[in-house]
């Protein structure tokens, strides 16, 4: 028994030790995720929005991903396409729906969502609506070398 | 503690305003479901291509406790020395499974009277009946839990008290209380959520309550007794061996119905019974206790209506002889 514990402890620094190696290239880019919780709060009747990180969070409430990125590399980067699946839970807020770039089909077609249609069950077809967002996607043509800021889009737990 | 209070005065007060604004979903997603978000992006550097793959962030979704309770019974139900039941829907618009303490409260404003609460059951069968498999929950215990979106029927059964007019309306509300917590809107209930997170107390203050009406249907009867006296010499002198009609009407008004209705006399002294001279609507009964509704001895009668409806009455005859 003592000397299986000696082995798997052996085994564990050794894997530690070995994932380096296995590593892909290091990427020039790197990608954070950020997720904050939005408030409109009024106070002696004027509203006014706040970012804070979610402790309590329940179904209408506003949420604002984010996802930081930065060329670290010494070489620009180009064609920076960042595409983020929309987790199930939450809609494209309205805003954000009527300005990023969207697909409504799991990620094969992208547009402008009032250009978009979906199925309306009936057989035929109607115009999308924020709910019926699958993805986001911003492209960037260059991040110089050194470059970060942040992509973001508000979405509501639905 | 003054300050702990503040500071959910405060923070009731952004939720109350998002709340508002997200109540176009009836109950949304359900308690401890994990949002996950994760990015991706693919970029070309140089002639090589690459791609990248965010951290995951997790939010997890806390419970909303929010129901509604609404009064089913359309029109004022009839009560009589029958039970009211009274119908109603409890429905959970929060997003975690949860049970609800129901008060039933026959005290209302503007009550003609106050029924007696007999009893709260859950109408397993929804069919607006008090009936087998229908579960009894105490005045202010559980209902068993209810799904997200999902609605109970709630039965009360209210008795009606002594001294009611005909006609009279009342009313019964049903309060039903999330049982996890009640509060002003963004009350939290730390770790008391479904599914490991928190409970907030939505628009609904995590209580609903509504009114069913009652109408008193009940019955009263008048007793009138009259006396026809015809001598052996074909006159009307109350002299001995005259014969004594006595004719006793039982009118009964009102909207319900008297129950177990019975005309009893007894035989006046210095007058013998006359055998076999009982009867009901001027046909004869028995003396003896038999099928038929009367008894009838030489020291008194007693007929059994059973059940008249208002506004119907019935005639009960007998004679005695003068001695």
């Amino acid at each position: 028994m003592k000397k299986m514990i000696a082995d798997i402890v052996g085994f564990l620094v050794l894997g530690s030790l070995a994932a380096p190696a296995f590593a892909a290239p290091a990427s020039p880019v790197t990608l954070k995720g950020d997720v904050k919780l939005e408030k409109t709060i009024v106070e002696n009747g004027i509203s006014k929005q706040t970012l804070t990180d979610p402790k309590v969070v329940v179904p209408g409430d506003r949420l604002l991903f984010s996802t930081a990125y930065r060329n670290g590399g010494a070489a620009p980067v180009e064609h920076f396409v960042v595409t983020n699946p929309l987790p199930s839970a939450v809609t494209l807020a309205p805003e954000s729906a009527a300005s990023l770039e969207v697909s409504v089909d799991g990620g094969k077609s992208w547009g402008s969502l009032a250009k978009m249609t979906v199925a309306d069950g009936k057989g035929g077809r109607r115009g999308a609506q924020a709910a019926d967002v699958t993805h986001v996607r911003w492209t960037l043509a260059t991040i110089a070398p050194g470059a970060s800021g942040a992509v973001q889009y508000h979405a509501i737990v639905r | 503690m003054e300050r702990a209070k503040t500071r959910i005065a405060a923070s009731s007060l952004a939720l109350a305003t998002l709340f508002w604004a997200g109540s176009a979903h009836a109950t949304g997603v359900t308690a401890g479901t994990l949002i996950e978000n994760t990015a991706s992006a693919t970029y070309t550097s140089g002639a090589s291509g690459g791609s990248i793959t965010s951290n995951t962030v997790t939010v997890k979704v806390d419970e909303l406790l929010d129901v509604a309770v609404a009064g089913l019974t359309t029109t004022p139900e009839p009560i009589s020395s029958t039970n009211a039941v009274l119908v109603y829907s409890v429905t959970n618009t929060g997003n975690g499974n949860e049970a609800f303490n129901l008060t039933a409260n026959p005290t209302v404003t503007g009550n003609k009277f106050d029924g007696n609460i007999v009893s709260i059951a859950i109408d397993t069968n929804k069919n607006g009946v008090y009936d087998a498999g229908d579960v009894i929950v105490t005045q202010g215990g559980a209902s068993p839990s209810i799904a997200p979106d999902s609605s109970v029927q709630v039965l009360v059964i209210v008795s009606v008290p002594q001294g009611v007019t005909d006609g009279e309306q009342s009313q019964v509300r049903l309060i039903a209380a999330a049982a996890t917590g009640t509060g002003t809107a963004g009350t939290v209930f730390s770790g008391q959520g479904q599914g490991g997170g928190d409970a907030v107390v939505g628009t609904s203050t995590a209580q609903a309550n509504a009114l069913d009406a009652l109408v008193a249907s009940v019955a009263t009867v008048a007793l009138a007794k009259t006396a026809v006296i015809d001598d052996q010499f074909g006159g009307h002198q109350p002299v001995p061996g005259a014969t004594v009609t006595y004719t006793m009407v039982a009118s009964v008004s009102g909207s319900g119905k008297a129950e177990n209705l019975h005309v009893t006399d007894v035989i006046p002294t210095g007058t013998t019974y006359k055998a076999n001279s009982l009867k009901l609507g001027g046909t004869a009964l028995t003396d003896v206790a038999d099928g038929d509704a009367g008894v009838g001895s030489a020291s008194g009668i007693d007929v059994g209506l059973g059940a008249i409806d208002g506004g119907q009455s019935r005639t009960v005859n007998f004679q005695v002889t003068i001695n």
